[in-house]
């Protein structure tokens, strides 16, 4: 038995298995192959726990793989919805990563999700702007209120030092407030009095391109090439890349810090703001109340799971959306709550996190001299 | 003036879940630990009272049930930033997602959502209850007449025993710390532990105490809200405290302006307690320069004892 990595040789004389000892140690750096194999192995860790929870929670066993895989993946209508869901995750999830390759914890997205929906769902309340060019205006509306509402937040942060963190999160909760003041208000649906807007017209929905969902996903990849020039090909993106590395340094060799991170912010509330008005325009054809509720957190875990690549973190997104889709015929199937989605996302990120531990350090056996 | 009895009767019940809260962050992050899990412990109290409430119907017990949920769930997160080093802004977000979806499953999978229970009600503390004006301050549940002592027994802790100075000194400088002999990941595992307790027993008196039922997220941001108010109190128990008071005072003024019939937009109204930590994360951080040195000096940075720095 010799450890193949420092190439110790094992004691001859065998110990018993307790009084082994073994110390801590920093790894300096880990092969890419075997990362990826811990990367992997953590996952599994991770759906093995959340299938038995799931198995506990009345599932049984033998139909999980049935439900998650095969009726999600092979079936033509479930691969549809997935790419429904798949577009504004993708969305949510580039925000994300562009804000946290600034050292900037946007925990906004939700807020300027509502935001960018209330901007485009304005349009068509007030009927504002020809038809034809409707779809377009209410893309660069909601583009530009997501852009606004994370303004606030980072003007504070830069000039004053304010914790995005909270400050974020607390306009999340303003703005869902004013949406409710909105949708049981002015906005409240006069055909049916419930309290969500009227249903939008067909020309203000997304059109159809190769399938229902093919416009909101197509929005989705270019977003995705889009912020994979700026952060691998654009000089933004290497000055980005000074700014994850070390805000202090990058100051002292002339990157413009506080204009870069103001730059990646701005960018990151319009990508969410376009995931409002993709899941309005796209999805629910109106304004809803709760429409925007699980993004947030989902795209801060798109991007850290996705270590704020892009492409990444359009491949995590879809299979995020596959779990969306999947916890939405649990819910019907078995009556599992949706909440059981957020759980198993956070498992997932867990294992993964924790999974890092393994590839920083190693645990090496103190050899009795 | 009958009003003015009210709101300052009804004060207690919105300060006192900040308050706790806010006691239980800075027991966690005096050792150097950020806890950003407090709205996650606190919900996971919030349900635990409810289910032990409806098991054993006393509220005593439903209320230490509850706090020993919320220390159960933060040993997971003891277990990822101690041992595991990890990224504490990280595993705390991680920690409130994972809670929030915890505590809601559970709540419907039990069936203990929406289910009203009744708990120790008032107890009134005469004779100070029969004075003028401020004599509702001193009608409250025992918990309200408690808190004032759990935030002496902290300080006193911190300020004057030997563990709170071991406590703090492994928030300040757990290099130092570990070259004294404090064995730092003990002291940081069993702060973060018992820091969740006092969170849980804050989200446990939202539920029980305050509205007796559970809601899934019924929390709403108020472990957020005593995230910015540790900042606000500098990391001071006593600050805090008045923090709590503050904020409370301002949220029992809306249901009181309502009697009153001043006709307020619900939803703004609704998002003052949010403004108003937005504002006072502003104020807070446009003067930094005085105490700006209160803030533990290992906060939020993993201790890694092999690693030189």
């Amino acid at each position: 038995m010799t450890d193949a990595v420092s190439g110790v040789p094992a004691p001859r004389r065998f110990e018993p298995l307790f009084s082994r000892r073994y110390t801590l140690e920093i790894r300096q750096q880990m092969a890419w192959p075997q990362q990826a194999a811990v990367l992997a192995l953590a996952v599994v860790a991770g759906l093995l726990i959340s299938g038995a929870i799931l198995v506990a929670a009345g599932v049984p066993a033998g139909e999980l793989f049935q439900e998650f895989v095969v009726a999600t993946v092979f079936d033509a209508q479930s691969l549809q919805a997935v790419l429904f869901q798949g577009a504004p995750m993708i969305m949510v999830g580039l925000a994300a990563a562009i804000a946290f390759r600034a050292r900037y914890w946007n925990l906004g997205l939700e807020g300027q999700m509502i935001w960018g929906a209330i901007g485009a769902t304005a349009l068509s309340v007030y009927d504002v702007g020809p038809p034809g060019l409707r779809l377009l205006l209410m893309f660069g509306v909601a583009l530009v209120c997501g852009l606004l509402w994370s303004l606030l937040p980072a003007l504070l942060r830069l000039r004053w030092g304010v914790n995005e963190i909270i400050a974020t999160l607390m306009l999340n909760y303003v703005a869902g407030n004013f949406l409710l003041h909105l949708l049981y208000g002015a906005w409240k649906d006069p055909a049916s009095a419930f309290p969500h807007s009227p249903a939008f017209q067909p020309f203000e929905r997304l059109p159809e391109l190769l399938g229902p969902s093919g416009a909101a996903l197509g929005i989705a990849l270019v977003a995705m090439l889009g912020v994979w020039w700026l952060v691998n090909l654009s000089r933004a993106g290497l000055y980005l890349r000074f700014v994850q590395a070390s805000p202090p340094v990058a100051h002292a060799v002339g990157v413009p810090v506080t204009r870069m991170v103001l730059v990646a912010v701005l960018l990151s509330g319009a990508l969410a703001g376009v995931a409002g008005f993709l899941v309005t325009s796209g999805q629910e054809g109106r304004l809803t109340q709760a429409f925007y509720h699980g993004y947030g957190f989902s795209g801060i875990l798109i991007a850290f799971l996705a270590r704020n690549h892009p492409i990444a973190a359009t491949v995590v997104a879809l299979l995020i959306a596959t779990l969306f889709v999947a916890g939405r015929s649990l819910q019907v199937f078995y009556q599992i709550p949706f909440s059981m989605v957020q759980l198993i996302q956070a498992i997932v990120v867990i294992c993964v996190a924790s999974s890092d531990f393994f590839i920083r350090h190693r645990l090496r056996r103190v050899l009795p001299s | 003036m009958e009003l003015i009895g009210h709101w300052i009767g009804s004060i207690p019940d919105f300060a006192v879940p900040y308050a706790l809260a806010a006691l239980g962050l800075i027991l966690t992050e005096r050792a150097g630990v950020l806890s950003l899990g407090a709205e996650g412990f606190m919900l996971i109290g919030a349900l635990a009272a409810i289910g032990a409430q409806l098991a054993f119907g006393a509220t005593a017990v439903s209320l230490v049930l509850a706090m020993l949920a919320a220390s159960a769930a933060s040993v997971l997160f003891a277990i990822m930033v101690v041992w595991l080093r990890m990224h504490q802004v990280i595993a705390g977000l991680v920690m409130v997602f994972f809670c929030q979806g915890l505590s809601s499953l559970l709540g419907s999978v039990l069936g203990w959502t929406n289910m009203p229970v009744t708990s120790q009600g008032a107890v009134a503390l005469w004779p100070l209850s029969e004075l003028p004006v401020v004599g509702r301050l001193f009608v409250q549940n025992p918990v309200v007449f408690l808190t004032p002592f759990i935030f002496l027994a902290v300080v006193v802790f911190l300020q004057r025993s030997g563990a709170g100075l071991k406590l703090r000194a492994v928030g300040e400088n757990p290099q130092a710390a570990d070259a004294a002999g404090i064995p730092v990941e003990t002291y940081r595992f069993l702060a973060v532990v018992a820091g969740a307790a006092l969170v849980g027993l804050a989200g446990a008196y939202i539920s029980l105490l305050s509205t007796k039922l559970w809601i899934a997220g019924m929390t709403g941001g108020r472990g957020w809200i005593a995230v910015a108010l540790v900042i606000f109190a500098r990391w001071s128990p006593w600050k805090a405290l008045a923090g709590a008071l503050l904020f409370g005072c301002i949220e029992a003024l809306i249901p009181q302006l309502a009697a009153a019939g001043v006709k307020l937009p619900q939803y703004f109204v609704l998002m003052t307690p949010y403004v108003v930590t937005l504002g006072v994360m502003v104020w807070v951080a446009m003067g930094r320069q005085r105490g700006a040195d209160a803030q533990p000096g290992a906060l939020g940075e993993p201790y890694v004892r092999e690693e030189r720095r």
